[in-house]
């Protein structure tokens, strides 16, 4: 195919969701989310720990709005945020004084992992570049950031996941674990 | 994603619209992280796996004639041809004394027994034209083993039908003696036989 008309495009949209598919999808994002906001901002207020990542929000609509995505299953879900968490914490111990070389080797490197180990979960990558860009907080955390906040609020999300979205008959939730 | 598998392969998948699948979607509650396009692409690709997986496991076994006429090598050929003419084929197979295969004789071999230079039939009727009249009275005192294409190609009963049509492709023949597992005749594959899986757009077999 000539290279500029490849850009045009070949395919149409997919179709919209039913409005019980919005409404479940709204319902587990907004427990999910505020579940571990309210932690991170009661239970671990002034502590130095963290629980909620900007990429989070990004996990939500996978995992409650794309629920049969590949991207939303929890080997996805759980393997791309660790994972990308841990390329995100090294690229900025490699490299601290140097932040945008760091932020693109970690989201580049995140992308790469995650394809070999398909484990491929697009908020990973946010997960890798908030390791690199974040705030002190964050750079303090050091390699515990894998494990919380990252590993301990996907968790929670998942949890979340396999009880609302198994609620409705017309849903389930995973498609595969591992 | 750039190339997609040849939607002209219409003969091979069944022919699905953009229009089918964006419906097909809709009936499926929840989102799906694909497009018509990629369905569409996978479905042809799936489609493709299907049908050859099928013709591995269609074997010659279920699709071989068994009632076979055969002859052996001391067959003289003016029986051989007209045994040939009789039951309305082209080709069987020759076998020895012990009932092995061990040739086939069609209408090919006639032909180039017959023919001096071309051994097509119009080459046959031009050298008979030629006023040489009947090439065919050459033959007649010689039998099967004379004229016969050996050693024959055989195909076991467990042999696909996806490997006998490449045999038969490979070595431009067309029908095959179709042995036992103790390498008895047990029937024969053609090419109709192979025709005759491929079903008519009317829905019968041809």
């Amino acid at each position: 195919m000539n290279y500029f008309r490849k850009m045009r495009g070949t395919t149409t949209c997919p179709p919209r969701v039913s409005l019980s598919e919005i409404c479940w999808s709204w319902l587990g994002a907004f427990v999910g989310i505020s579940l571990v906001a309210y932690l991170n901002f009661t239970l671990l207020k002034g502590t130095g720990w963290l629980l909620l990542t900007g990429s989070l929000g990004a996990s939500a609509l996978l995992i409650y709005g794309a629920i049969k995505a590949p991207f939303a299953q929890p080997r996805n879900l759980m393997g791309g945020h660790i994972l990308s968490a841990l390329i995100g914490v090294c690229a900025y111990k490699l490299m601290p004084g140097n932040l945008w070389l760091g932020s693109g080797v970690a989201v580049a490197t995140s992308i790469a992992v995650m394809h070999a180990t398909r484990t491929a979960h697009p908020p990973g990558s946010a997960t890798a570049l908030i390791a690199v860009i974040g705030d002190d907080t964050v750079h303090n955390l050091g390699f515990l950031f894998v494990l919380m906040p990252v590993a301990a609020g996907a968790l929670i999300l998942l949890v979340v996941a396999l009880i609302i979205n198994n609620i409705p008959k017309s849903r389930r939730y995973p498609e595969y674990w591992f | 994603m750039v190339k997609r598998p040849d939607t002209n392969q219409g003969k091979v998948a069944p022919e699905i619209s953009d229009d089918d699948i964006f419906a097909a979607m809709k009936e499926i509650t929840g989102y799906l992280d694909i497009t018509p396009g990629d369905f569409k692409e996978v479905y042809l690709l799936a489609f493709r796996h299907a049908r050859e997986r099928l013709l591995r496991q269609v074997t010659a076994r279920e699709i071989m004639n068994r009632n076979v006429a055969w002859v052996k090598v001391d067959t003289p050929l003016k029986e051989v041809a007209e045994l040939m003419a009789q039951r309305g084929i082209s080709g069987m197979p020759v076998l020895d004394g012990a009932g092995r295969v061990v040739g086939v004789i069609s209408e090919k071999d006639f032909l180039r027994g017959m023919a001096q230079g071309v051994s097509s039939f119009m080459g046959v009727v031009a050298d008979c034209l030629q006023e040489k009249g009947c090439t065919a009275l050459a033959l007649r005192e010689r039998t099967g083993a004379d004229l016969m294409s050996s050693p024959a190609i055989t195909v076991n009963e467990d042999t696909s039908i996806l490997k006998i049509a490449g045999i038969f492709k490979e070595r431009n023949i067309n029908r095959a003696p179709v042995l036992d597992a103790q390498g008895r005749l047990a029937g024969i594959v053609s090419r109709g036989d192979l025709l005759a899986l491929t079903p008519c757009p009317d829905g019968g077999a041809s």
